[in-house]
């Protein structure tokens, strides 16, 4: 009864949260600045809670959730993702692509200021590319790989020039998350992976970086001189930084914070907090962050090579068991390697594998595995990614389920270094869970889970044993593709391909969950909101 | 013995008799696989009469979790505290009935072992050997035989100087079997106090690796219970309770009965 009673709080917190961001793209559609200038407070102080402590809080070189969570409102990047028009400008105003694919043009936003008054110039854009992004950074290193020379013909102009031709709508897909500007003029001439900037930064952003007391907080101040009048409205970001999950909802319910992002709080402690008045459940604003849970094969297995074992483990796996019980609701079941969030490139027209251990009980035995005298056709070994809770929950469940069918499964649990050398380095293991990310564009963290011939040792990459020629060709076009309706169908194929083979079994796709006292608001309006400037979040009174 | 004394020796004994038939019926009492997902998840308990301690958050039944968690934590606690009593009772008595360099050695490497925190060192040692309960029972004996050790060699020690040893002595008979036949069993009862304690405590290590992640995760164990309820504590603290309250039963009444056991052997002493 219980059970029933909270998945209803659930749903209905879905609805409001839903509603609200729903109402949010209204905003944004009509004219967000009529609506926020009707309502929004300038003034207070948010506080809300940090997961993790990143050292490094430059998000040009470190290109991650944790320094974006903070960093993002310091330093911008050239444009940001948006619900209405997909790409936003932010640093840039505009861009374009050459017919050929080997420049592409920036076009820069005028006024904007250093925090310290210094004019931003393209010469910083330049500076950041081809000191930083291309050399440096954890993205940016394959994605600028073949960035030859940044061009700066005016203050106002960055010209992109790339050794081969670079598809724009990925360069534009990756913009968001790998194009934070550093400026120049406080880090040329040191030595950039250990400027003391790094840990203080400076940017353009609405905010200025304050005040960091290693295990108790992050302090950033309002940026009087930010181009955008009269934002941003909050005075200071005050990021607590409470690692305890329990502690994180205990500090909500008393407002001693007014908000948790990336799933800080438990999942089974969502429905008692949105039954709580003032505070709500908020799963939108990470439409651009979504995580795959996958089930990763060693197809050096004879067993584990064979298609038809592998049509077996995915029909063997229910995934909405996985969505309802391991994530209760929060998460989707994949239908392949792009989730049905990425609205240019996701296709639902690919070979599915509903759940059926009949069936995959028929496939085993017709793959030559039949049941022993005690029941078992083989036994394989299970690595869950210790990373995550719900890598090792579904470690477990996928156990119980492949037992079912007379797969019988051991579990062997490492830390995540270890982890990372047994399935990425030494391929010791037969079957993993793994959790991919899924950055906006397959040509980012994609396609590399399944291109063949890869290097030993390459974490997150196909080191499953599978090396299809078809599959390399399909990947390799698609990366040299420049027009982007074929580059999409391409990637469609790649889907189909990718579903046909099953290298790998996509189970399901997620993305994260804001908690937040109801007088926080501009929250969740954009799809990488947690990680975007909150330039527009204000609190009411 | 007082009377409350002797209450609390009968009730140690006798929740661990019951803890160990509880153990060993848990295939019949429970069949199948506790890890198995057989109902709806976080069900209360007594809420429906084919899971009566309810179930957790992905639908495993909390009583044959209970039932094979005793299994492990038992055997784990057994063979380990086993294991260090014998290795420990090895190393006290060579070095209180060797004396000398023999002593100083065994001594030395005693002290040394004692200054590393007991579960540091099992945390360490299964954190590198891998999580498995081999490797637990293993990691736990190695972390707390000196105790025994000492408490050995001090007895050992004493009873040497005893003239049936002498005598002994004079028969002629080898010394090993002087040392463990003659010395030994004068030197033992003591040491029966020290094998409650030993018991309780590996099952309390073993409960704690659980808990951190660090058990076997092929084997359902009461640390494990514990850790995975942790989430769900707010919502339905029976599953952190439950398991809770039967690893201190079973450390408490491994201790009392360790207890027992002593009081007895020293009386008729």
């Amino acid at each position: 009864m219980q059970g029933n009673a909270d998945r209803g709080g659930r749903r209905a917190g879905g609805m409001r949260a839903a509603a609200l961001v729903a109402a949010t793209l209204a905003a944004g559609f009509a004219s967000a600045e009529a609506v926020v200038a009707q309502e929004a407070r300038t003034g207070g102080r948010l506080t809300v809670a940090a997961d993790t402590e990143p050292r490094n809080l430059n998000p040009a070189i470190v290109a991650s959730n944790g320094v974006f969570f903070v960093a993002s409102k310091v330093v911008e990047p050239l444009a940001e993702m948006d619900y209405a028009s997909g790409l936003r400008g932010v640093l840039a105003t505009g861009w374009e692509g050459s017919a050929d694919g080997h420049t592409i043009t920036f076009h820069l936003r005028e006024g904007v200021t250093w925090s310290d008054g210094t004019p931003f110039t393209s010469a910083d854009v330049a500076f950041s590319a081809m000191q930083v992004w291309k050399p440096l950074q954890n993205l940016g290193r394959t994605i600028f790989a073949d960035l030859e020379a940044v061009e700066t013909p005016d203050a106002r102009t960055a010209v992109f020039r790339f050794a081969r031709p670079t598809p724009l709508q990925l360069i534009e897909n990756a913009l968001p998350v790998v194009s934070a500007v550093l400026p120049r003029h406080l880090y040329e001439g040191t030595d950039i992976a250990k400027n003391p900037l790094n840990t203080a930064p400076v940017g353009t952003g609405p905010f200025l970086f304050a005040e960091h007391r290693p295990g108790e907080f992050y302090r950033l101040a309002r940026n009087p001189a930010y181009r955008d009048a009269g934002k941003p409205y909050l005075d200071e970001i005050v990021y607590r930084v409470l690692p305890d999950a329990a502690s994180k909802a205990a500090a909500l319910e008393t407002g001693d914070i007014q908000l948790t992002a990336f799933s800080a709080v438990p999942l089974t402690d969502l429905a008692r907090l949105d039954a709580i008045d003032g505070i709500s459940v908020i799963p939108g604003g990470y439409e651009g962050i979504t995580y795959h849970i996958t089930l990763e094969i060693n197809h050096r297995r004879a067993e584990l090579a064979n298609p038809l074992v592998r049509q077996a483990l995915a029909h063997a796996i229910d995934r909405n068991f996985i969505v309802d019980v391991i994530f209760l609701g929060y998460a989707t079941a994949s239908t392949g390697p792009v989730p049905s969030t990425a609205r240019d490139f996701y296709t639902a027209d690919v070979p599915t594998y509903p759940f059926d251990p009949e069936r995959a009980e028929r496939l085993l035995d017709e793959a030559g595995y039949p049941r022993g005298a005690d029941g078992t056709r083989f036994a394989l070994r299970l690595r869950p990614a210790p990373w995550f809770q719900m890598t090792r929950a579904t470690g477990d469940y996928v156990r119980q389920a492949l037992q079912k069918v007379g797969i019988a499964v051991e579990l062997v649990t490492a830390d995540s270094g270890a982890h990372t050398a047994a399935v990425y380095t030494d391929h010791d293991f037969d079957l993993a869970i793994g959790s991919p990310v899924w950055r906006n564009d397959p040509a980012i963290s994609t396609t590399i889970l399944f291109q063949g011939g890869l290097p030993a040792g390459v974490p997150f990459s196909n080191q499953y044993g599978y090396d299809d020629p078809a599959m390399n060709a399909l990947i390799a076009a698609a990366a040299a593709e420049l027009d982007r309706d074929k580059r999409i169908a391409l990637y469609r194929e790649f889907q189909r391909k990718a579903e046909t083979d099953l290298p790998i079994i996509h189970l399901v796709d997620f993305t994260f969950i804001t908690v937040a006292r109801d007088e926080v608001k501009g929250v969740a309006n954009n799809p990488r909101w947690a990680t975007s400037s909150w330039a527009d979040t204000w609190i009411a009174r | 013995m007082t009377a409350l004394a002797r209450g609390a020796a009968a009730a140690g004994v006798g929740v661990l008799a019951l803890g160990i038939a509880l153990a060993l019926a848990a295939p019949w009492l429970a069949p199948g696989d506790p890890l198995d997902m057989v109902g709806r998840p976080l069900l209360a308990p007594l809420a429906e009469a084919r899971f009566p301690l309810g179930t957790d958050q992905r639908g495993r039944d909390v009583l044959a979790g209970l039932l094979h968690g005793a299994r492990v934590s038992l055997a784990v606690g057994a063979a380990a505290a086993a294991a260090a009593i014998g290795a420990g009772i090895l190393a006290g008595t060579v070095a209180g009935f060797l004396g000398g360099r023999a002593d100083d050695a065994l001594m030395r490497l005693t002290e040394a072992a004692q200054t590393i925190p007991t579960f540091l060192f099992a945390l360490a040692l299964v954190s590198v050997l891998g999580a498995t309960a081999t490797n637990v029972v293993v990691a736990i004996a190695l972390s707390s035989w000196p105790p025994t050790a000492r408490l050995v060699r001090a007895e050992v020690m004493r009873v040497r100087t005893l003239d049936y040893v002498d005598a002994a002595r004079l028969a002629g008979r080898a010394p090993l079997a002087i040392a463990f036949l003659e010395v030994l069993p004068g030197a033992l009862a003591p040491v029966v106090a020290l094998v409650g304690i030993t018991v309780g405590e590996a099952i309390l290590v073993e409960s704690a690796l659980a808990f951190l992640g660090l058990g076997d995760p092929n084997l359902q164990s009461w640390g494990r219970m514990v850790a995975s309820g942790r989430a769900n504590l707010r919502v339905m603290p029976s599953l952190v309770v439950l398991p809770g309250i039967a690893i201190a039963l079973a450390v408490l009444a491994a201790s009392l009965t360790g207890d027992a056991l002593a009081r007895r052997l020293g009386g008729r002493r």
